[in-house]
């Protein structure tokens, strides 16, 4: 089966999606047909040799000598002297962050009418920005930590008790968050904070606070859940262990939760994945506190397609991609102007 | 990293600057030469000086800060002088590279430490002088569009308010200023610096009553190599006075 993993993207998480297409790479070649699609900073595509897999072929600019591949109706077509080659296959959406997470893929793929796996344009809106996120949460009942949010031009006075975390409203992978403990650490984070995104979110920091993943997608209206995982952490993750998280292949032990716990952490990805996150596979963060459950992020292209939270992962991608929502074609008849015409006698 | 926007002559400038060892008691500011940005500076002295609180600076026009006008060095000090009372650092010690060298001399600290440091007038070589008295005279021939052949690698791709910048930095005797300069100094020059020569390092010593000359094996930028030890030397320096 034919599969092609796009990747890169004019993001903050532009190397990360490398070390995550690499990881999933190494995951699927045994039992897809992998084709690789990169994607610049300036939005130029290219389609990268499976055996030049690797970072550096990135860093050191190599992929331009390799063939530049554009978007055309149905896929992606290699230009030459004579004609072009037409390259189709359904995608497997890797660029995290902006680009791949904001709507922009989602929506080339749509209008282009690429099949692909990953967060629709309206499943990207909601979970690209925190702040949207906790309203969407909010509008399903299920729990997020209370937050406040501060504009770029706003004053810095904060409520919330120390110590907290402010985090970029639309960044993943830890970028620009950092925990303030006391007010002399304010202003700083803030800036830090604010060359990422011009709006931030700001949630009271819980230590030692009991954090659960779990990944899913949902296959013909049967929900495919991941083993729950406790990830490790020091106090929190921050980019680099982040960065290493992303290459992870191994498998993780399996968190030890009691079953009503993994039905709870079920039932609140359930409500917030079923129906906005179809044809995508997600990871859902949550908090545990005093027996209940907290949504804290939705990552719609979680790093390496959090492989290593299912038991047989190839099988699972293999399963998604055989369905994968189908978008309403619409049919222009012009019956409208033709009766007009018609009526007018012209 | 971080930024904060300066107000500067109704321009707005947005400065990226980034914190290492945030508990750490004493401040030590970074600026680096022309052309180059806070993480080289990082990548040299990151890992040294860990009692120090770092600040390391993009200076406008350069790495990740903007600059839209045409500035002079005092411009450059009275910026940075704006931007360090804003994120409430302390100008205790600045270490200044080459052109970071003259501003963090005006920013007037109490331990300034100059590396390679801009200043002194050095002669330019025969090569440079032939090469501009060629280009006035295709100036007055009115073959200016081969001026990028003249360009100094300085200049090159230079933004036309930055290229206006360096004009007015470039050049500058601040002689003046280095005596006009009060507190300790520490000069930190390479042997084989062409840019900024070893004798123009006891220049300043002359201009700065309170200073000492450290020699160092390298060129204008032998501080990427010998962090370790310049970073000894300030250390010297500046906790031998602080036990005082």
């Amino acid at each position: 089966m034919k599969l092609a993993i796009l990747f890169g993207g004019a993001s903050y998480e532009h190397e990360i999606s490398i070390v995550s297409a690499i990881t999933v790479k190494e995951k699927l070649e045994k039992r897809f047909e992998l084709s690789f699609i990169f994607c610049d900073q300036d939005h130029k595509f290219y389609l990268i040799d499976g055996s030049k897999m690797k970072a550096i072929t990135f860093s050191r600019g190599e992929h331009r000598k390799m063939p530049q591949i554009f978007l055309t109706n149905g896929g992606f077509e290699q230009r030459s002297m004579f004609g072009a080659k037409k390259h189709e296959m359904p995608l497997l959406n890797l660029i995290h962050g902006g680009d791949g997470e904001d709507g922009s893929i989602a929506s080339l793929m749509d209008f282009f009418h690429i099949p692909f796996i990953g967060p629709r344009k309206e499943a990207s809106m909601l979970s690209f920005d925190k702040h949207y996120t906790k309203w969407f949460a909010a509008s399903l009942g299920v729990k997020t930590l209370p937050y406040e949010v501060l504009h770029k031009e706003d004053e810095r006075v904060i409520t919330t008790e120390y110590p907290f975390i402010v985090k970029p409203a639309r960044l993943g992978s830890s970028i620009g968050v950092s925990i303030v403990r006391e007010a002399s650490e304010l202003d700083y984070a803030l800036d830090v904070a604010f060359e990422f995104d011009n709006v931030l979110l700001i949630e009271p920091f819980i230590a030692g606070v009991k954090e659960y993943n779990l990944a899913g997608f949902s296959a013909r209206g049967e929900i495919t859940y991941s083993i729950v995982e406790e990830p490790q952490k020091a106090e929190f993750l921050d980019f680099e262990k982040k960065y290493l998280d992303f290459s992870r292949s191994g498998n993780v032990a399996e968190a030890a939760v009691s079953e009503t716990l993994v039905q709870q952490l079920r039932d609140a990805f359930k409500t917030i994945y079923s129906p906005l996150f179809e044809g995508a596979l997600i990871r859902c963060d949550f908090f545990e506190i005093e027996g209940e459950v907290y949504l804290n992020e939705v990552n719609p292209i979680p790093g390496s397609m959090a492989n290593y939270l299912f038991e047989d992962f190839s099988g699972s991608i293999h399963k998604l991609l055989g369905a994968l929502p189908e978008k309403k074609a619409i049919r222009v008849n012009y019956d409208y102007i033709h009766s007009i015409s018609q009526a007018k006698g012209k | 990293m971080a930024v904060k926007s300066v107000q500067y002559k109704q321009h707005t400038f947005s400065i990226s600057y980034e914190i290492l060892n945030p508990s750490a008691h004493y401040d030590i500011i970074f600026l680096h030469g022309w052309g180059s940005h806070k993480n080289l500076m990082k990548r040299a002295f990151g890992d040294h000086l860990g009692q120090f609180r770092h600040i390391y600076i993009d200076m406008p026009g350069f790495g990740n800060s903007t600059c839209n006008m045409a500035l002079t060095t005092e411009d450059y000090a009275t910026i940075l002088e704006s931007f360090i009372s804003m994120i409430e650092a302390d100008k205790m010690i600045i270490l200044g590279h080459s052109f970071g060298g003259k501003v963090a001399t005006l920013l007037n600290p109490e331990y300034l430490v100059l590396v390679g440091s801009a200043g002194i007038l050095v002669p330019k070589p025969f090569k440079i002088r032939a090469k501009i008295a060629l280009f006035k005279l295709l100036k007055l021939s009115g073959l200016t569009q081969l001026r990028r052949f003249f360009v100094a690698p300085d200049a090159q791709g230079l933004s036309q308010p930055m290229y206006e910048t360096f004009k007015s930095v470039v050049n500058e005797d601040f002689s003046e200023k280095f005596r006009a300069y009060k507190g300790k100094a520490l000069l930190c020059f390479g042997h084989q610096d062409t840019a900024t020569p070893m004798w123009t390092a006891y220049k300043i010593a002359e201009l700065i009553s309170d200073s000492k000359v450290v020699e160092f094996d390298g060129d204008h930028y032998f501080f990427l190599e010998q962090a370790a030890t310049v970073s000894k030397e300030i250390e010297k320096t500046v906790l031998k006075s602080l036990e005082h």
